[in-house]
């Protein structure tokens, strides 16, 4: 066989956009001085928004998927929407990082660059279609976290939450590489489609070591999407973070667990799905419930939207464990894809909000938070927009997500995924009490005495009103995801 | 001239009437909030407009074609789940359409010079314009998925409304261990109550989805439950949680108990408005979706729902001749009142529907008055306390009169609005639908007469402690306002309309009459 290698540059230049700005901004960190870092800032912002230029072009001229490396590596719709997701998110994150990192003695240019590498990582993932590139993503997505999450390194625990992080981390990754050793040891293959293929012929497709590679890989990934019972480590590791990796780690990180799961569980492991989905569906019942109960005790705002993305990540996995079940991957993949969508910018909001309120009243204690609104109407609005929307109110956008969700649960009538739109509907009804609270307190809750100045700096608020656009066009013009299940048809057609 | 009164009909006029105070509550946001008279003009305007945009509907409106859906359209609105966004409005709509376009202008009036602690009119107005969006939304929308958006639309601005302006007295509540501010306690209780149900009513919505090929679309579900689609296990699952969505709003007993505390709780324009439209939300939903679609299931779930109203009426009056909170007392009065409704609904007669159609009006209208006669009273006496009350004809002559008229009306004086609903709810449940069990509606219906017995007593009763007698003591001397000019310009339209539909129950009838036998004949075949 000749090895002659053509690349479609084209089809990647995000990835090497990113990669362009990773190098750069460390290189930029080097030459700069502490007084001008915030040039090094703006770099990755300005890089992260020229990567997703080849996004837009990507997405218009679309004709048919890109595939890469021998068929290892697709660009299609569903890797196209994932990878702006993502990139939006990331620069979204930067600009509610700006005012945090500069206001304390973090490393800047590292900060930026280890973002960046999560986003390398995570854009990896979504068109990764064999083992090794998808580990490689994984874990280049989950890597920078590790350290990212002790960056405060004066405080107990921010330690004590990167170690446990790291840790599991660690665990998760050995977790994850045994079960593909486990596949690649039946069939001799990494590229998914042969994988697949050489099941088939060999008939091993429901055979224990295959099934048992399902779980191994299960468990790696629910360490990752925080799902229970591997989801105890999320909270600690929220709670000691910086609030910009916090809200990167419930939003990003938990997205690439899911495009991972979606993509093992739909591309290699769609034939047992029967043996998987009833584990996934125990898994999502119970992750809404143990997150909402959990949810509803914290006074603490930051492990209050911790539990709150546990619980909504049974909502997410909902779709996937039925449709394992029904085989009705289409559509499953399609509710949890706009779920995921939709999460992400009123998460992105929720916790816009819980930064602004603990810097302005000084306290990680929701209930000294009697009041702000009064301070600070803007905040006020913000807070009413994106916790309402978690709790999936019309016409905020989250209605939708969880319209959606009980849609695919409900779509064959099968008991299963009857069960779970019930739990659903309950765990909606439990999530609205916690998600109420923190309005409640803001709005009608009396102030303590003395004036309280609400300064909302201005990339906060680009944050704010983007994530508030896209929360209410999500809930008002649903009409804009039918994308979206166009895009889970391509990723099952090809 | 006519081209834009085409267009007019052509779905734009009540797209209108649904959206123009939504627009107009984003407009007052940008409006300082130092500005007030500026903020309560646009909004009264506002306000005005879409009732009047509702009186131009309510013209086009073909009466002679009252049972199909009218000047309404069809646009496509989310694709990939073929929900849409279509409008229209039949003779059962138009009058609850006109009700809440119509008690939203009075709400604004009254919040003119009256609003609790904090005041802030701004915030106070951009919520009743949003909730009127909800609530005109509700009637006009003919699509399952769009009746829900809007259905659940009321649900934020009445929280906050009944949170930041309502009473602040401090109580102690079963189950939580510090004492709690009532409006704090009623407001996330609504909030999670009407949830509850709606959430299940979602899943309901869908369950007709599946079933009914893959359409949202009322009309067409209608064909399709009125030909037998849905049936077995299935649909009646799909109705116990319809009912259940629907019973939490109407609210039946025993779903009620979210409704005293909300009322009692809640700033005077939010009890109005949570009387008089929100609680009709639910009753529509049965008239429109829950009836129609699932005839056979109507039929069953009927004697219970029967019963339900019956106890609801029976209790409703006992627990008012209980109260000594004035409010409490009114509130508990909208258990009995809305009991009726069902009462009529679930005789699956053409009467009964009528009568609960026309108790919903009527309902809106008086209980309306009553909630902002005692709202002012509580804010002029600083007590809601029926015994420290008394002798208020010879303090506030004004107010006096009107609540003793009200009162009249509310307990189904003849003449007035309120006896039509409940007189012909009784007849319905006397003669209910053929082959519904003729024992349990006769029981309901003498259930029923003992309560409207009951409900002559204690509103009897209640005007002898408040309005009668030689005032207390400690308002002898003290300066007490009578009613002002806002309050009458609220009131007195109510007043008016109370006697015009007492007398020309026609206003009504003539819109829902042939929408309701219509229904019957398709639904029932009765």
């Amino acid at each position: 066989m000749e090895a002659e290698i053509s690349i479609n540059y084209l089809a990647i230049s995000t990835e090497l956009i990113v990669i362009f700005t990773i190098v750069g901004t460390i290189t930029l960190d080097l030459i700069f001085t502490k007084k001008s870092k915030y040039l090094v800032a703006l770099f990755a912002l300005v890089g992260s928004l020229i990567s997703f230029i080849p996004i837009i072009f990507q997405w218009a001229n679309y004709s048919k998927a890109m595939v890469l490396f021998d068929g290892s590596y697709v660009i299609d719709k569903f890797s196209i929407i994932l990878k702006g997701l993502f990139i939006l998110v990331t620069y979204l994150t930067f600009l509610l990082s700006i005012n945090f990192v500069e206001s304390d003695t973090y490393y800047e240019g590292e900060y930026y660059f280890l973002l960046l590498c999560s986003l390398l990582g995570a854009l990896v993932v979504a068109s990764s279609r064999d083992l090794l590139t998808i580990f490689i993503g994984i874990e280049l997505a989950s890597g920078p976290m590790f350290l990212l999450s002790g960056w405060r390194k004066g405080d107990p625990k921010s330690n004590e939450g990167a170690i446990k992080f790291f840790l599991l981390g660690v665990l998760s990754a050995s977790l994850i590489l045994y079960g593909f050793s486990l596949l690649y040891g039946v069939t001799g293959k990494i590229i998914f489609s042969e994988i697949v293929s050489s099941l088939s012929a060999t008939g091993l497709h429901q055979s224990p070591v295959v099934l048992l590679s399902s779980i191994l890989i299960l468990a790696g990934i629910g360490f990752k999407i925080s799902v229970v019972p591997f989801h105890s480590w999320a909270p600690d590791t929220y709670e000691g973070s910086p609030l910009p990796v916090t809200a990167y780690l419930s939003i990003s990180s938990k997205a690439t667990g899911f495009v991972a799961l979606i993509i093992l569980f739909t591309k290699v492991f769609y034939e047992s799905g029967t043996s998987w989905g009833v584990i996934l569906v125990l898994i999502s019942g119970a992750t809404m419930f143990i997150g909402n109960l959990s949810a509803l005790q914290q006074t603490n705002p930051i492990r209050l939207l911790a539990y709150s993305s546990i619980a909504q990540a049974g909502f997410i996995l909902a779709p996937i464990a039925v449709a394992g079940i029904t085989g009705n991957y289409n559509d499953g993949v399609y509710a949890s894809v706009t779920y995921l969508v939709i999460y992400a910018f009123m998460n992105m909001g929720a916790f816009l909000v819980v930064n602004i309120l603990i810097k302005a009243s000084g306290s990680e204690n929701i209930y000294e938070w009697g009041g702000l609104a009064k301070d600070s109407p803007m905040t006020g609005i913000f807070s009413v927009v994106f916790f309402f929307s978690l709790a999936g109110i019309p016409p905020l956008g989250g209605w939708f997500a969880k319209f959606v969700v009980f849609r695919s649960l409900l779509s064959t009538g099968e008991i299963f995924g009857l069960s779970l739109g019930i739990i659903g509907a309950i765990n909606a009804v439990i999530a609205l009490v916690y998600y109420a609270r923190v309005s409640k307190i803001i709005w009608m809750d009396d102030s303590p005495a003395g004036e309280r100045v609400i300064t909302v700096p201005n990339p906060l608020k680009v944050v704010g009103f983007i994530s508030l656009a896209l929360t209410l066009l999500a809930g008002v013009f649903p009409g804009i995801f039918s994308s979206l299940g166009e895009a889970s048809a391509i990723f099952f057609s090809s | 001239m006519t081209s834009i009164l085409e267009t007019f009909s052509n779905g734009l006029g009540i797209s209108l009437v649904v959206f123009l105070p939504l627009v107009s509550a984003v407009f007052i946001l940008f409006i300082p909030k130092k500005q007030e008279f500026l903020i309560k003009i646009a909004t009264l305007g506002s306000s005005l407009v879409t009732f009047g945009l509702s009186l131009i509907v309510a013209y086009q409106f073909d009466y002679d074609n009252a049972h199909m859906f009218q000047l309404g359209n069809k646009l496509t609105w989310i694709e990939s789940i073929n929900s849409n966004y279509e409008i229209g409005i039949d003779g059962i709509s138009l009058p609850l359409l006109l009700l809440s376009t119509f008690i939203s202008v009075l709400a604004i009036i009254y919040s003119f010079e009256h609003l609790p602690e904090p005041v802030n009119p701004k915030g106070m107005m951009s919520l009743i314009l949003i909730l009127e969006t909800g609530m005109n939304g509700t009637f006009v929308a003919l699509d399952l998925i769009l009746f829900f958006v809007f259905f659940e639309l009321v649900l934020l601005p009445m929280y906050f409304m009944i949170g930041i302006w309502g009473d602040r007295t401090v109580r102690s509540v079963a189950g939580f261990k510090n004492q709690i501010e009532t409006r704090l306690y009623a407001s996330i209780k609504f909030f999670v109550f009407t949830l509850f149900g709606s959430a299940f009513m979602l899943l309901g919505f869908l369950g007709l989805y599946f079933r009914g090929s893959k359409t949202f679309s009322i009309p067409e579900l209608i064909e399709l439950g009125t030909s037998g689609a849905f049936t077995g296990t299935f649909a009646t699952l799909v109705f116990a949680v319809l009912f259940l969505g629907f019973a939490v709003k109407v609210p039946m007993w025993p779903l009620h108990t979210w409704l005293p505390d909300a009322h009692t709780a809640a700033p005077t324009v939010g009890s109005v408005l949570l009387a008089a439209i929100l609680l009709k939300l639910g009753s529509y939903g049965f008239v429109r979706i829950a009836l129609p679609i699932l005839p056979e299931q109507a039929k069953a779930w009927a004697p219970a729902i029967a019963i339900l109203a019956a106890i609801g009426i029976i209790y409703g009056s006992l627990a008012c001749l209980a109260q000594t909170d004035l409010k409490r007392l009114i509130a508990f009065s909208s258990v009995g009142h809305m009991g009726f409704v069902m009462l009529g609904i679930s005789s699956l007669t053409s009467i009964g529907i009528n009568a609960a159609m026309i108790g919903m009006v009527a309902h809106g209208i008086i209980t309306g008055l009553l909630f902002f006669i005692s709202g002012s009273m509580a804010h002029t006496y600083h007590t809601r306390d029926m015994d420290r009350l008394g002798g208020n004809m010879k303090l506030l002559p004004k107010t006096g009169v009107l609540l003793g008229f009200t009162a009249m009306a509310s307990l189904g004086l003849p003449g007035l609005a309120g006896f039509w609903g409940e007189f012909m709810a009784l007849l319905g449940a006397y003669n209910p639908l053929p082959g519904l069990n003729i024992t349990v509606f006769r029981t309901s219906m003498v259930a029923g007469a003992i309560g409207t017995v009951l409900t002559a007593g204690y509103l009897l009763w209640m005007l002898q402690r408040v309005n009668l007698g030689e005032p207390k003591e400690e308002w002898i001397g003290q300066d007490l306002h009578d009613a002002d000019n806002y309050e009458l310009a609220a009131w007195i339209p109510l007043v008016i309309l109370t006697v015009l539909i007492g007398i020309f129950p026609k206003l009504i009838f003539g819109s829902t009459n042939d929408a309701v036998i219509s229904l019957v004949t398709k639904a029932f075949g009765g």
